[in-house]
């Protein structure tokens, strides 16, 4: 019985967190684009106009739903749905922090922490693009349909070098949960490097941050919705909520994506040379790997936004170009080299 | 009464009749993706996460996209796919097909008091390493004939196509 409730306490915790960073991230990323163009951006709901996601969310929600005439009613409504329902399962599995005891209790920081978390959130990853795909045939209208193929292709394409990326990180740390490989990357190898992700899989850490972008439609691999060609590809005729869920559901991906990142490669809630764990009590130390986690999070959010106005869009043979003829090559060369120097310093 | 089991049974069967019935290419592709999704959580049920995992990334997650893929390419929305299934060869086939399958079962059900009784499960079940362990050491060759069949359906694949595509060329 306890357990249940636990699990239901940390089910919506991380729920309404990861929508508190989700609707914080709509705002970062218009004020973050207004900054880079020389310009202030919304800041006229509360301050520095930290509000302005509510009014968006209040305007959304209260706007008129339009079906268009020729779609298809069923397919069209499930569309958004199945687009936002993988965006917020995939958590499921997914640390947001080490352990906290509480009355003599203790208490993972991860909603399930199942042996085979990582491939969980692969499975479901993969399973987004059908809200893509039924909203671009839903609506019935060629601009729809265009960025419904692209992105299946695109999702086709990048989940290739994605998941290899991800299996040399299984070789590394011998273990496909998130929660072991989290803990695996405290203390330094070689004497000075952290036991970090990144500087044990260097080229699969590269692999991995540029099939995330595609994989979550953001520039520069953002053609499933580019505006200059497609207007708004899969969502051009949708509106109010329904519209809603679509963009909030990449934000969510966003969120979701940027987490695995500092799971993986950054170390979790450890920071280099320095074990915190051991200066503070079990209830501190829980909040405390909590906020670490989630600070890098934070940068590899704003990462996103950085890309987002730096980098300008590839055209569309060049996206397939560097999927397949650049990153699985590329990932199959790394999963290669990972194996053969665990085989001979085994 | 099994309810975990009987409900994605159902669901799985009908979704599967659904498949077959309506005449929108999505609408059967959305199916097919139900009866995939289905078959994963049953497979939990029989404690295999892993192959319900595989079951979603490989079957929901690539083979039916690249179906999905092809659809979207190749059809438009208000398109139906009437002229297939009206086509009597392909129904009369199919139903030969279909009857293979429900002999291949019904054989199948002979040995199913052995396959119902309840048993311990063997420590591991279902666990990765072990599947691994399997794959990789008793059952090696085969994993490896199957993997070089795969290989050889691809270069075929890729084979037959580049030379239509050269014979289309010179034609132009």
């Amino acid at each position: 019985m306890e357990g249940w409730v636990i699990a239901i306490i940390k089910v919506v915790f991380i729920w309404v967190w990861v929508l508190l960073i989700a609707t914080v991230m709509t705002w970062v990323e218009r004020r973050g684009a207004a900054m880079m163009q020389d310009r202030l951006g919304p800041n006229r709901a509360g301050p520095f106009g930290l509000f302005q996601p509510l009014a968006d969310g209040i305007k959304l929600f209260t706007k008129e739903e339009v079906l268009p005439k020729k779609a298809h009613k069923v397919l069209w409504n499930l569309g958004p749905l199945l687009f936002a329902l993988p965006a917020f399962s995939a958590y499921a599995v997914v640390p947001f922090g080490d352990k906290i005891i509480l009355g003599g209790k203790e208490i993972i920081l991860q909603v399930s922490d199942v042996n085979i978390g990582f491939l969980y959130v692969l499975a479901i990853g993969s399973l987004a693009v059908y809200g893509i795909v039924l909203g671009g045939w839903g609506s019935n209208n060629k601009f729809s349909i265009l960025g419904g193929l692209r992105s299946t292709a695109q999702l086709i394409s990048y989940e290739v070098p994605l998941g290899l990326a991800l299996l040399a990180v299984v070789f590394v740390y011998g273990s496909f949960s998130l929660r072991d490989i989290a803990l695996a990357q405290q203390g330094t190898f070689l004497g000075f490097l952290p036991n970090w992700g990144v500087f044990k899989q260097p080229l699969g850490f590269i692999l991995y941050m540029v099939a995330i972008y595609a994989e979550a439609n953001r520039v520069p691999f953002d053609l499933p919705e580019a505006e200059s060609e497609i207007v708004a590809g899969y969502h051009t005729e949708y509106g109010s909520m329904e519209l809603g869920l679509y963009l909030f559901g990449e934000y969510v991906n966003l969120v979701t994506l940027s987490t695995l990142v500092v799971v993986l490669y950054f170390g979790a809630w450890h920071i280099p040379y320095i074990d915190i764990s051991k200066f503070l009590g079990p209830v501190s130390w829980g909040i405390v790997s909590f906020l670490i986690l989630y600070l890098k999070v934070a940068f590899f959010l704003w990462l996103f936004v950085w890309v987002r106005w730096t980098i300008p869009r590839f055209r569309y043979d060049q996206v397939m170009g560097l999927g397949w003829k650049a990153l699985i090559p590329l990932a199959l060369f790394n999963l290669f080299i990972t194996a053969l120097f665990i085989q001979l310093s085994a | 009464m099994d309810w975990y089991f009987w409900i994605f049974a159902v669901i799985a069967v009908s979704a599967a009749l659904f498949t077959v019935a309506t005449r929108e290419a999505l609408s059967s592709a959305m199916g097919l993706l139900t009866v995939f999704i289905a078959h994963a959580a049953l497979y939990l049920h029989l404690h295999a996460p892993l192959v319900a995992i595989f079951q979603v990334s490989i079957y929901a997650g690539a083979i039916l996209v690249l179906i999905v893929f092809v659809i979207m390419l190749l059809m438009a929305p208000e398109e139906r796919a009437g002229v297939i299934q009206a086509n009597v060869s392909f129904r009369s086939f199919g139903t030969l097909l279909g009857l293979c399958l429900i002999g291949l079962v019904a054989v199948g059900v002979k040995g199913i008091a052995v396959l119902i009784a309840r048993r311990s499960l063997p420590a591991g079940f279902g666990d990765p390493s072990v599947l691994g362990n399997l794959l990789f050491r008793r059952y090696l060759l085969h994993f490896e004939v199957m993997s070089v069949l795969l290989l050889v359906a691809l270069i075929g694949a890729i084979y037959l196509c580049k030379n239509r595509a050269w014979k289309h060329k010179e034609r132009v």
